[in-house]
């Protein structure tokens, strides 16, 4: 996490509102108008008017005050519009670009389990929406502020000025070194939080295997050191931030204490009147003051919050630049085949598939079956060439799928995961997902064909609208209507991973039916083993090995596949008891 | 500020008799925590109050200095006083932001320390009640809120009482100076009034959109495989950002309400200022205060345009309630198992198990109804049963990962519910078809029953169930951490029997714990287990014949029930017994034994 990295982000994220920013500024500046001159018109009250015995005198010159507080109301009134004007397109841009980046890299890595981060992610855009605001209006106020006090004093006594101009001076460096040393330990401290829901989670969604296991007491004390440590790292912070001692002594009150010990001798030598010296300790701690405090307290939060936030963002979207597209090709045909395809998850492990080599001619109708776990996904992944094989080669109408462009390739083959991507559109949206430029009778002969109408009925029709995270459909429901999607597609080769697994057994067969009488290769992961009944092959895959062929074939051959059937030979395993015995 | 209002009223928002408990719980949480550290908090208190005296004595002091000075007067002793009263309050201010926040980091620790203590506590039960991520949540954030209560309720008192402390500084120099700041009050609560109720509309709008954003992203993220198998990525981003032009609209409308507010109040501030200081240079015309009086009034007028910081305060508090509620909430939920008042310790045995009378009920449905089963001791026995009959439940009586309604479960004559539990849990041992990846490395999972035992033992084990030889292709071997091995189905498995090995437990259960090994590694991790499961009970939840059929009795689970406890192949015969090995086809039809598609089974 680098705050320069985090800097970079927020200048180039802001600088195309460049024109807004001045805007703002330039009304900024008639809301600080009233700061300027407040102790002079105050000091010209007493001076000309209260102490001179005219009050009316001096009421005037309050009413001056009061005026220009009206213009400065004005110019807040003013600020608001151009504030939206430079915060919103920032954070929209800032969104835009944190989700871009999610997005392709858990395409790309098929990581899922950043959603938690990912969120973490958008809700810290928003506080960057609210952080950049309160900065540009506590910059403004501290600016004008500071600027203001000095301004008066020079105007009272130019000596005043400069000593005040030193001690703030000073105090602002102070405050700088500070910032590095609280942005550090915030920092830290954050990391320590993360780490205790990273030390806790395997263990609460492991909850089972450390209860059977007894170890709750090792557990806790794992977790209690997270704990500890980060309670540890807040407490550095916690002292760190007591550091604001000399910012605030140097910047608020030793100019004060200077001032009124000068007093005496400024005011014997005629130098300053009674008026002045009241109207510089009225700068000093109505304008000063405060703005020093906010500048230690405020200030010191959104900055440190800011800078750790933004040097997060910065990390999420970083991008790899998009790989080149590959290209594009028109194949003779939709032969699939693989040859002597391995795949291992990675250089370590044992191969999920081993040695596997595979004939799938147009329009046939293959069923995977096997043990859970085994690899029937990963085939399914290479055939869709959603991974690599380690050895081997996938070849599409003979050509190596590698070569096959990216556009023609996710046209012609279509893969239907178990978990159907149902999103926030209408009906019709979705259906025709994989072929925006579907008829309605076409969508209809979809929807008839895998048995979704009474679905789209209850819904309210093809217009009608499905929300955000489901929209209350059931599994089942979302299954079809990933299927009547992938029915319509102009995919040639169709792979089904478990995708009909939320369907009761006749919607099942229905489903598949549809299929196998569409046009195309048809590759199913089957859920259940009747889905193994209805192909013309079957690829029983008993761990990284796999046998193929018909269903009689394998009942003869494999032992495995005999007992996924349900089929239990009483005469062979007495034979194995009486020899054993 | 604002938003924090809104969406805090809006969660208050929803009454209900439950939400009012636990904010009633949430309460007496909070009040509590303040009691623990009751030290730290006087200490607070005490700096607080010396905080608001240096508040209000400092614009007197500095009065006092201004007139010595115009009066010609020697100004050395006021401007010690007022400088020791600048160096106090500075130093208490560092002092009660210090305090504060060492409070509120030992107060949030100590939630965080007694919520995972109880999550332990209430086990798998707990996990139906509050699942992963939930509980997760209210760890890292909700038990953040209540560390700010005592900070928060005194920067309330604080700010009140400074606020008051003005007026009556005012009050004290003229009553016409109280007065005059007086009147400001009401257009100030006024303008509060208006915000709240034009803002909160947008407010809420805003955040619906901007939660509508984040859902989408979720949608997709959980449909990554379609979107990478169809190749529409560019689409589905532009169909999350969809909503941003809404966003848009509405974030300006929220900028132009806060802008509303803000004008009027930053006129309204200034505005009684002047008001008080015309008033305050009247009567220093008429002699009835000094210069120094009339300085002092501006500054205790400051002070009492202080209170504007109330609402901030209040929103804070809100906050803190909501996040004591939520970890009240778990705080006072009831462990369904609990530990035996006076445990008796695991008696010697062979490992004989009786359920008698058992009956468990699993969100009003009963699952097991008056289950009566007797395991022989040293006997192998297969639990079948269709989908959903509850066999897992079953079996998890026996190490009281769940506890039954009614009934007992009995080991070697003793009730499991009467002995002491960690005990019990190191002589029941339990393999899963997905075990979970605890310890930090492969060789600390295994070990995690025992974690004394020695890598010898570990490897021994690992050997049995299959899985030394792909332990030894990670990169470390068995130091290798869990999060850097990535691993199959079928390899969890065997890390899972390997523990369950390395238990050295009387009574065993598989929980469907070879479902994802294929044939080969199946048999001779069956042949493996055989010496060791040969001298200790076993329970085996069987999906598949030949699992059942390996055992030497099956109890075969039917509507909460053992319909029979009988060996496999006595039982095979019946049609309907078959039929629950083929349940996951058409039920209706018996795959087993119509012709032309099956072979006939022989007879036996």
């Amino acid at each position: 996490m680098s705050l320069k990295d985090g800097r970079r982000l927020l200048w180039r994220h802001l600088a195309p509102q460049r024109v807004a920013l001045l805007r703002l500024t330039a009304w900024s500046a008639l809301e600080a108008l009233p700061t300027f001159f407040s102790g002079l018109l105050v000091a010209g009250a007493l001076d000309r008017g209260f102490l001179a015995g005219r009050p009316l005198v001096g009421f005037g010159w309050l009413a001056a005050l009061a005026a220009l507080w009206v213009a400065g109301a004005f110019g807040t009134r003013q600020v608001f519009p151009w504030l939206a004007a430079v915060v919103e397109p920032l954070r929209d841009s800032l969104v835009t670009v944190v989700i871009t980046a999610s997005l392709r890299r858990a395409l790309r890595d098929q990581d899922t389990d950043g959603g938690s981060s990912i969120t973490q992610a958008t809700v810290q855009v928003e506080s960057v929406r609210a952080l950049v605001a309160t900065l540009l209006r506590t910059t403004r106020q501290l600016l004008a502020s500071v600027v203001a006090a000095i301004a008066g004093l020079a105007v009272l006594s130019p000596l005043l000025a400069l000593v005040v101009g030193g001690f703030a001076v000073l105090a602002v460096l102070v405050f700088m070194v500070l910032l590095r040393t609280l942005v550090d330990r915030d920092r830290r401290a954050v990391l320590c939080e993360e780490r205790i829901t990273a030390v806790a989670s395997p263990l609460v969604e492991g909850m089972r295997d450390v209860v059977v296991s007894a170890a709750e007491g090792r557990a806790a004390q794992q977790v209690g050191r997270a704990i500890d440590a980060q309670a540890e790292a807040s407490r550095a912070y916690a002292l760190a931030d007591a550091l604001r001692l000399p910012v605030v002594t140097l910047g608020a009150h030793l100019p004060l204490l200077a001032l009124l010990a000068l007093s005496p001798w400024l005011l014997a030598r005629g130098q300053l009147g009674a008026g002045q010296i009241v109207g510089a300790v009225v700068y000093l701690v109505t304008v000063l003051q405060p703005a020093i405090q906010v500048l230690v307290n405020a200030g010191g939060t959104v900055l440190v919050n800011l800078g750790v936030i933004l040097a997060r963002l910065a990390e999420v979207s970083a991008e790899r630049p998009p790989a080149p597209p590959a290209p594009r090709w028109t194949l003779p045909g939709h032969h699939l085949a693989a040859e002597h395809v391995t795949f291992a998850y990675s250089a370590h492990a044992e191969p999920v598939i081993r040695d596997l080599t595979l004939d799938l001619p147009e329009g046939i109708h293959l069923a995977v079956v096997g043990p859970s776990g085994v690899g029937k996904s990963t085939l399914a992944n290479l055939l869709a060439r959603l991974a690599t094989p380690q050895r081997g080669e996938l070849r599409l109408g003979g050509q190596p799928l590698d070569d096959v462009g990216d556009r023609y390739l996710r046209r012609t083959i279509a893969l239907i995961p178990q978990e159907a991507y149902v999103f926030a559109g209408t009906v019709r949206d979705n259906l025709a997902y994989l072929r925006p430029t579907a008829t309605d009778t076409e969508l209809r002969r979809a929807v008839a064909a895998v048995g979704l109408e009474e679905t789209i009925t209850l819904l309210g029709g093809y217009r009608a609208e499905i929300a955000p995270g489901g929209g209350g459909l059931s599994p089942g429901e979302r299954q079809l209507i990933a299927l009547a999607r992938t029915y319509l597609s102009p995919a040639a080769v169709i792979i089904l991973d478990e995708a009909t697994c939320h369907l009761d057994p006749v919607a099942e067969a229905r489903a598949e039916q549809a299929f196998a009488e569409r046009h195309g290769t048809l590759v199913v992961v089957a859920h259940r083993i009747s889905s193994a009944m209805r192909a013309d092959r079957i690829l029983v895959m008993d761990g990284a090995d796999a046998v193929l062929g018909s269903h009689r074939e394998l009942l003869a051959t494999s032992s495995l596949y005999a007992d996924l059937v349900g089929y239990w030979d009483s005469t062979a395993s007495e034979r194995v008891t009486e020899a054993t015995a | 500020m604002a938003t924090k209002l809104t969406t805090t009223l809006t969660q208050f928002g929803g009454s209900d008799a439950s939400a009012d408990a636990h904010r009633a719980s949430g309460n007496r949480l909070l009040w509590r925590t303040l009691v623990q550290a009751r030290i730290r908090a006087g200490l607070l208190v005490a700096v607080a109050l010396l905080g608001i005296a240096t508040t209000v004595l400092l614009p007197a002091v500095l009065a006092a200095v201004i007139d010595a000075a115009l009066a010609g007067h020697a100004i050395t002793h006021a401007l010690l006083r007022l400088a020791v009263v600048l160096a106090v309050a500075t130093a208490v201010s560092a002092l009660d932001d210090l305090i504060g926040s060492y409070l509120g980091i030992a107060v949030t620790a100590r939630l965080r320390h007694r919520l995972f203590g109880h999550a332990l506590a209430l086990g798998v039960p707990g996990q139906r009640r509050f699942p992963a991520g939930d509980l997760l949540s209210r760890l890292a954030i909700n038990a953040d809120s209540p560390s700010n209560f005592l900070p928060l309720l005194l920067s309330a008192g604080t700010t009140s009482l400074t606020a008051i402390g003005g007026v009556v500084g005012l009050a004290l120099i003229d009553w016409r100076l109280a007065a005059t700041f007086l009147l400001g009050v009401p257009p100030a609560v006024a303008l509060v009034h208006r915000f709240i109720a034009t803002a909160g509309e947008s407010f809420s709008r805003y955040q619906q959109l901007l939660s509508s954003v984040v859902t989408r992203l979720l949608d997709a993220l959980r449909g990554v495989r379609t979107i990478r198998a169809s190749g529409t990525a560019d689409q589905e981003i532009a169909r999350i950002l969809r909503p941003l032009r809404d966003l848009r609209a509405t974030g300006r409308e929220v900028w132009m309400a806060q802008g509303e507010a803000t004008w009027r109040m930053s006129l309204l501030a200034p505005v009684i200022q002047v008001l008080v200081l015309s008033v305050g240079g009247y009567a220093l015309t008429t002699g009835d205060i000094t210069p120094g009086e009339l300085v002092a009034s501006a500054a205790y007028a400051t002070m009492a345009l202080g209170s504007v910081g109330l609402l901030n305060a209040f929103v804070a508090l809100l906050g803190c309630q909501v996040g004591a509620a939520r970890v009240a909430e778990v705080l006072d939920e009831q462990p369904e198992v609990s530990p035996p008042s006076v445990p008796i310790p695991v008696p010697p045995g062979p490992g004989r198990l009786e359920f008698n009378n058992v009956t468990v009920r699993v969100d009003e449905r009963v699952v097991l109804d008056h289950l009566d089963l007797s395991v022989p001791p040293g006997a192998s026995v297969a639990i079948v049963g269709r989908s959903g009959a509850g066999k897992s439940v079953l079996v998890s009586l026996i190490g009281r990962l769940l506890d039954p309604a009614e009934g007992t479960v009995a080991l070697d004559g003793v009730p499991v519910s009467r002995m002491e539990l960690a005990a019990l849990r190191r002589t029941v041992t339990y393999a899963f078809d997905r075990p979970a990846l605890v310890g930090a490395t492969v060789h600390d999972m295994i070990a995690y029953s025992r974690p004394e035992v020695s890598r010898a033992e570990v490897e021994a084990a690992a050997a049995a169930a299959q899985a030394d030889r792909f332990i030894r292709l990670l990169p470390d071997g068995y130091q290798t951490l869990l999060r850097h091995a990535p691993m199959s189905g079928g390899e969890l498995q065997r890390l899972g029997l390997a523990r369950a090995i390395v238990a050295d437990a009387r009574v065993i259960v598989l929980d469907d714990a070879t479902s994802s090994l294929d044939t080969a590694t199946e048999v001779k991790i069956v042949d493996a287990l055989g010496g060791i499961l040969a001298r200790r009970t076993s329970l085996v939840v069987a999906h598949r014949a030949a699992t059942a059929a390996r055992a030497d009795l099956v109890a075969w689970l039917d509507r909460g029930r053992i319909r029979v406890l009988a060996p496999h192949a006595r039982l095979w015969a019946d049609p309907s017994y078959r039929a629950v090995f083929a349940a996951d086809w058409d039920p209706e039809i018996d795959w087993a034994g119509s012709d032309g598609v099956l072979e006939a089974v022989a007879e036996t």
